[in-house]
């Protein structure tokens, strides 16, 4: 049996909520732009950390983190985990570019070199998005943070089924953030990224099938390494190899999203930004958002640095 | 399907030395790799020491990719990948036929070039910042970066972005990779470069030593920052029989948790947890573990907190105990893989690397550290401990491989 989504839930530039995602990606209108530095910015509406998550443990807390402690906390709402229960996270990010190169930035301009705020040091390392969400959410299960770009989320979802495979977690929040920042503004624009940045996060919940109501079942995912150039080769040769492990052919699928590939338009991004690691996570949230049962979906994401991965999902779980 | 999963290459990037034999000697000999900090400048500070990799050229070992587009850290991973494909003795044809997975552990990916790119964007502004620089900067490029100059397509490429425990998570990734066959090799481990960032940090919460790091010593000041790379290449045991290739060690088992608890603090109760979880993922009992490899960063709080979880699990007399951050200060994510790596060449040279630096044990932390001198020792089963803030505890637990005794 293959693992199951139980849930999800999106923080997007449509707004703070599944909801407001749906409806967004429903409505077919892109989420509203504002300036940003090198680009324009379809920011999160109204997201601000200390009115959502309350003044206690965010003084020190980045917008990234922030919209996955958000996220995490809309999946563990209905259903807490508790300490020692295996509950696993699994996150795929780049970190917040802001949070890292201000400290360097506060050690380049201080009197000393070392007058940097120590708590916000670990804002400055990727790993901290996962590590405070299971702080506020007592997720004492593995918790990974995977360096990605736009497949992030995928390779998140890869190493969930890996842990749920070995027994190493009772049920996996997995999920993909990104967050717009002026920093990553900049970043992006040098390394000849246009276009409007989103951000946001979306989180799903993964666990063994039987658990609960199947959302959509996690059929297989697989992942190559372009070599230089060759994208398209690549991802084709990955789709293929996930559908062969679902005992499935390209005839089967009905719904398709691709990121970050050259020549195959991204309708995701076109509508919130493109939103850098999470944009593959994006695409299996508007795949759960707008498919049917028996939907058979393929979502299949290029990192610019070579990384390809591809996820097949059959919503309405198993049968 | 569960299959035995072995160690059969080693590459190592480190400060003191480059390559498994090299670094084979360094250990034995407890060599330091202290010197003072030069890929950053260090003016403002009173302390500026670090466990750098010095007068390494990674240049002849990277093929294919154009050096210039590769960060330090990216560079470290390749080198060290290309020696431990090397050791190996595996050739890149015999890769490309396989299905395979990369994995690389870091803390801090290329936050050294990060820290260029603030610079220039001090001085001249936000347009002045290098492309060159903004595109080499992705973490993914760690473990990208080895599949391609490897020429490797059908690999799963994951940079893990852990902190300071990630070279065990990296491993634990791979093995399962491989015990499951969902891979048939695994190339990981972990990498580091150092950084102003990071050391900025670890110095304002007064965790940087000023002369040297003496883990469990009544006078321990704190880490040396470290760097390098240390990546192993792991394969069934059935495959490394056939090859007859070296086996180093077999990787018994693993396991990850999280404290949840503090963002930097570690928790004693957590890390017992961890540890009793990668025992009984390996098979393995506490009276029959031979060598524990600690994180033993050499901070008051670390390694108080860790000997007490370690006797937690193992009573009042574990077996002996060491940290390899005192000769390699702190390499961050590549940490916990060039220890898995020491380990490795502990159970095959038999010998336990020592403990430098160390004047006298602090009684909170009564473990036997094998200090300042190398022993020789039968090692059947050593665990590797990984943690890092977050509470990203993990793991790995390496036995000598014994083909009739599967555990």
């Amino acid at each position: 049996m293959n693992p199951v989504i139980t849930a999800w839930t999106a923080v997007s530039p449509y707004g703070i909520d599944r909801e407001s995602f749906v409806d967004g990606l429903r409505s077919g209108d892109a989420a509203a732009v504002s300036d940003g530095a090198a680009h324009p910015a379809a920011l999160v509406p109204g997201f601000d950390v200390r009115e959502l998550l309350g003044r206690k443990g965010t003084r020190s807390m980045d917008r990234l983190i922030g919209l996955a402690v958000w996220a995490v906390g809309r999946l563990t709402a209905g259903r807490p985990a508790e300490r020692g229960d295996r509950s696993g996270l699994v996150i795929g990010t780049m970190g917040s570019l802001q949070s890292t190169m201000d400290f360097t930035r506060s050690s380049l301009t201080e009197a000393k070199p070392y007058f940097v705020d120590p708590g916000r040091m670990p804002n400055s390392i990727m790993n901290s998005a996962a590590g405070q969400c299971a702080i506020r959410h007592s997720l004492t299960g593995p918790n990974v943070t995977l360096a990605g770009g736009r497949p992030a989320g995928l390779s998140a979802l890869a190493c969930a089924l890996r842990l749920l495979r070995a027994g190493r977690a009772s049920n996996v929040l997995v999920g993909a953030v990104e967050e717009y920042s002026d920093t990553r503004s900049w970043i992006e624009a040098h390394s000849g990224v246009g276009g409007v940045l989103g951000e946001g996060c979306v989180m799903l919940r993964v666990e063994p099938a039987g658990e609960g109501p199947a959302l959509a079942e996690v059929l297989a995912v697989r992942s190559r390494v372009a070599p230089p150039g060759d994208v398209e080769g690549a991802l084709t040769s990955c789709v293929d190899d996930a559908l062969t492990a679902a005992g499935l052919s390209a005839d089967d699928v009905t719904i398709e999203f691709w990121s970050g590939v050259p020549d195959r338009p991204d309708p995701v991004a076109e509508l919130i930004g493109d939103t850098g690691a999470a944009s593959a996570m994006f695409q299996v949230a508007a795949v759960l958002a707008t498919g049917e049962p028996g939907d058979v979906a393929v979502v299949g994401s290029a990192d610019r640095d070579g990384a390809v991965v591809a996820a097949v999902l059959r919503l309405g779980g198993s049968r | 399907m569960s299959r035995r999963v072995v160690v059969t290459g080693l590459g190592v990037v480190s400060s003191i030395g480059i390559g498994r034999a090299e670094f084979a000697d360094a250990l034995r000999a407890g060599r330091s790799g202290a010197r003072p900090i030069s890929v950053f400048d260090t003016a403002g500070f009173e302390h500026t020491l670090g466990c750098e990799v010095a007068g390494f050229d990674a240049r002849p070992w990277i093929h294919r990719i154009d050096p210039d587009e590769l960060g330090r850290a990216s560079r470290f991973a390749v080198a060290a990948s290309r020696m431990a494909v090397e050791d190996a003795r595996i050739t890149e044809e015999e890769l490309r036929a396989r299905r395979g997975m990369v994995c690389v552990g870091t803390t801090d990916g290329e936050a050294h070039d990060l820290d260029q790119l603030a610079e220039m964007e001090l001085a001249h502004g936000p347009a002045a910042m290098d492309p060159v620089l903004a595109r080499r900067s992705p973490a993914t490029r760690l473990s990208a970066a080895v599949a391609r100059d490897f020429a490797l397509s059908d690999v799963e490429a994951v940079t893990v972005a852990t902190a300071c425990s990630a070279g065990n998570y990296a491993i634990g990734t791979g093995f399962d990779a491989v015990r499951t066959g969902e891979a048939d090799f695994a190339l990981c481990g972990g990498a580091d470069a150092m950084c102003r960032k990071t050391f900025a940090g670890f110095y304002r919460l007064g965790t940087v030593a000023p002369d040297c790091c003496r883990p469990f010593d009544k006078d321990r000041k704190g880490i040396l920052t470290g760097e390098g790379a240390g990546m192993i290449v792991l394969e069934t045991a059935e495959s490394a029989l056939r090859r007859g290739a070296p086996i180093y060690a077999e990787v018994l088992g693993y396991a990850l948790n999280c404290d949840a608890l503090h963002p930097v603090a570690p928790d004693r109760a957590s890390i017992k947890e961890c540890i009793e979880l990668a025992l009984a993922d390996a098979g393995a009992e506490p009276g029959e573990v031979d060598l524990i490899s600690a994180h033993g960063t050499g901070t008051p709080a670390n390694d108080v907190t860790e000997t007490g979880a370690i006797r937690d699990v193992y009573g009042e007399k574990p077996p002996p105990t060491v940290s390899f951050k005192a000769m390699l200060g702190h390499a961050m994510g590549a940490a916990s893989a060039l220890a898995a790596i020491a380990c490795g060449i502990g159970i095959t040279d038999r010998f336990i690397p020592p403990t430098i630096n160390h004047r006298e044990t602090d009684p909170e932390c009564a473990i036997d550290c094998v200090p300042n001198q190398a022993v020789e020792a039968d090692l059947r089963i050593v665990q590797n401990n990984g943690l890092a803030f977050g509470g990203n505890n993990a793991v790995v637990v390496l036995g000598r491989f014994d083909e009739e005794v599967a555990r």
